[in-house]
């Protein structure tokens, strides 16, 4: 079997098992309020962004809201963001790969903030300029797996040296998308999550 | 906002199913094959589909997006791999690479991919343009409500934020905070309250959005479905003739009539091979016949 096609199977399983487990959990309406609020933010930021090749805060903006909300819901909001932002801006074979990327950048900053308390700007950007590089790399393995062969280190090394301007660009975006806005996100978020938050209290004598 | 504009023509009457089982079929035979022949039989039927549904100019725009992608797809091939034997070019001795030996074979093999990368992103392109994504994403409602529900909801919040940014910039504007002049530092610090506020906005709406949700009965019990697509004939013949494409291509791929080999010397071609390319080719532009019997026609018209 082709490992293009190989790498699209496993890709659409673990897009699926996420979203499986997204179904099966108890969801409220504010919380698919929110999550669709953000992806459509998120998707909004690249394309008011979209002239400036790789520099777009929707990696930010997906990090902030896993990070507060957690990685459930960062990797929502993350793969719904690349889809949605795509009905404006076009889909293509990257559509997948922007959805799961997106998603797991979600997932890490949630789960950074599982090991931190309160939000550590320092963490957080280091996290997202990783994030710049990750990014590339996971995009990366469709186009070498489709379109080259034979598939050993020298064209693997080449491929991913090609993307490594690009990567560059959209880490030092994330950097200073981070450093501008994380700490004023951080808490408007954290205060949303407190408002949305009900604890019902069954007994009360 | 959406770039899915209807346009008169068959391939926006059809099923979404159809379209899309159209769409991922050529899609999937374009990552099997890696026959140059049978690449080209997918391209013409891409391109045939293209031209039926009217978007020939935003398929150039694709086009010439895939260009930056074909460029890396040359150089890795050709500098990068040694494979080939016939020498075309003897280029000089780089530290860690050894002596640049471009190849025939190499070339040919990019040609090859780039023809793969144009099917695939002609694929993509007709889904963009000529797909209701609504009715896409309505298809999967029954698999994963939340998720389609989430997805719906957020494409509908897009216009809305736009116009929620547009509206929180003029009044910043009118306080005469200065958005487009000034340093970039100046700038970036400016646009920090307009972020801020459109993040509060956007909050606040999501607020009147789960309201809404709660009112008419989110969650209240199981989901019903209405579906207002209807499967007519021409979706019966487009489906047909994707199945037998399908059943065509992987039965070509499993004896391995659609591979082609490149290093370390390029094969002639087989005449049965490409008599098999073609007459898939012949079932993949299915559609685009259709399309043209459509206009000529009324009574086949109304008849499918």
């Amino acid at each position: 079997m082709s490992w293009a096609v190989l790498s699209m199977i496993i890709l659409g399983f673990a897009l699926l098992s996420f979203f499986w487990r997204f179904e099966k959990r108890d969801v409220s309406p504010k919380e698919i309020a929110l999550i669709s609020t953000m992806a459509s933010m998120a998707a909004i930021s690249r394309v008011l962004f979209a002239a400036i090749m790789n520099v777009q805060p929707t990696t930010f903006v997906v990090m902030i809201t896993g990070y507060v909300f957690g990685p459930h819901t960062g990797f929502v909001v993350g793969a719904i963001a690349a889809l949605v932002s795509n009905f404006f801006l076009g889909q293509g074979p990257w559509t997948p790969w922007q959805m799961f990327s997106w998603g797991m950048c979600g997932v890490s900053a949630g789960l950074l903030a599982g090991i931190q308390k309160g939000f550590k700007p320092g963490r957080f950007t280091v996290l997202a300029g990783l994030w710049g590089y990750v990014f590339g790399w996971i995009m990366n393995i469709w186009h070498w797996t489709a379109f080259v062969y034979p598939l050993n280190w020298k064209t693997f090394v080449a491929t991913y040296a090609a993307s490594f301007p690009f990567d560059t660009l959209h880490a030092a975006g994330n950097v200073v998308f981070a450093l501008i806005f994380g700490q004023s996100f951080y808490y408007t978020l954290s205060r949303f999550r407190k408002k949305i938050s009900v604890k019902y209290i069954d007994d009360l004598s | 906002m959406l770039i899915y504009k209807k346009k008169d023509s068959l391939i926006y009457e059809l099923h979404p199913v159809t379209t899309v089982s159209f769409i991922a079929a050529i899609t999937l035979l374009a990552l099997i094959f890696s026959h140059p022949v049978y690449l080209l039989g997918l391209l013409l039927a891409v391109g045939m589909a293209v031209a039926a549904a009217e978007i020939t100019r935003e398929w150039f725009y694709y086009l010439r997006f895939s260009l930056g992608m074909m460029a890396v797809i040359i150089i890795v091939n050709t500098i990068f791999v040694q494979a080939g034997t016939t020498v075309v070019f003897s280029g000089p001795r780089i530290p860690g690479l050894g002596r640049v030996k471009v190849t025939m074979e190499a070339l040919l093999f990019s040609i090859a991919m780039g023809i793969r990368l144009v099917v695939a992103m002609s694929a993509f392109c007709l889904y963009t343009y000529a797909v209701n994504p609504d009715k896409v994403l309505k298809l999967f409602g029954r698999f994963g409500n939340r998720s389609i529900l989430t997805a719906i909801m957020a494409a509908r919040l897009f216009p809305l934020m736009i116009k929620d940014f547009k509206r929180i910039v003029e009044v910043y504007r009118c306080r005469g905070v200065k958005l487009n002049t000034g340093s970039w530092l100046q700038r970036s610090k400016n646009i920090l309250p307009v972020m801020n506020v459109l993040l509060l906005s956007c909050l606040e709406r999501s607020f009147q959005l789960a309201e809404s949700l709660w009112i008419k009965g989110y969650g209240s019990g199981k989901r019903t479905f209405y579906n207002r697509d209807l499967w007519r004939p021409r979706d019966f013949i487009v489906v047909f003739s994707v199945l037998i494409s399908l059943i065509i291509g992987i039965w070509a791929a499993i004896k391995g009539w659609a591979s082609y080999t490149y290093y370390p010397r390029v094969e002639s071609f087989n005449l049965g091979e490409i008599k098999l390319a073609v007459f898939l080719t012949f079932i993949l532009i299915v559609p685009a016949v259709l399309n043209w019997g459509w206009k000529r026609w009324p009574l086949l018209k109304s008849k499918i």
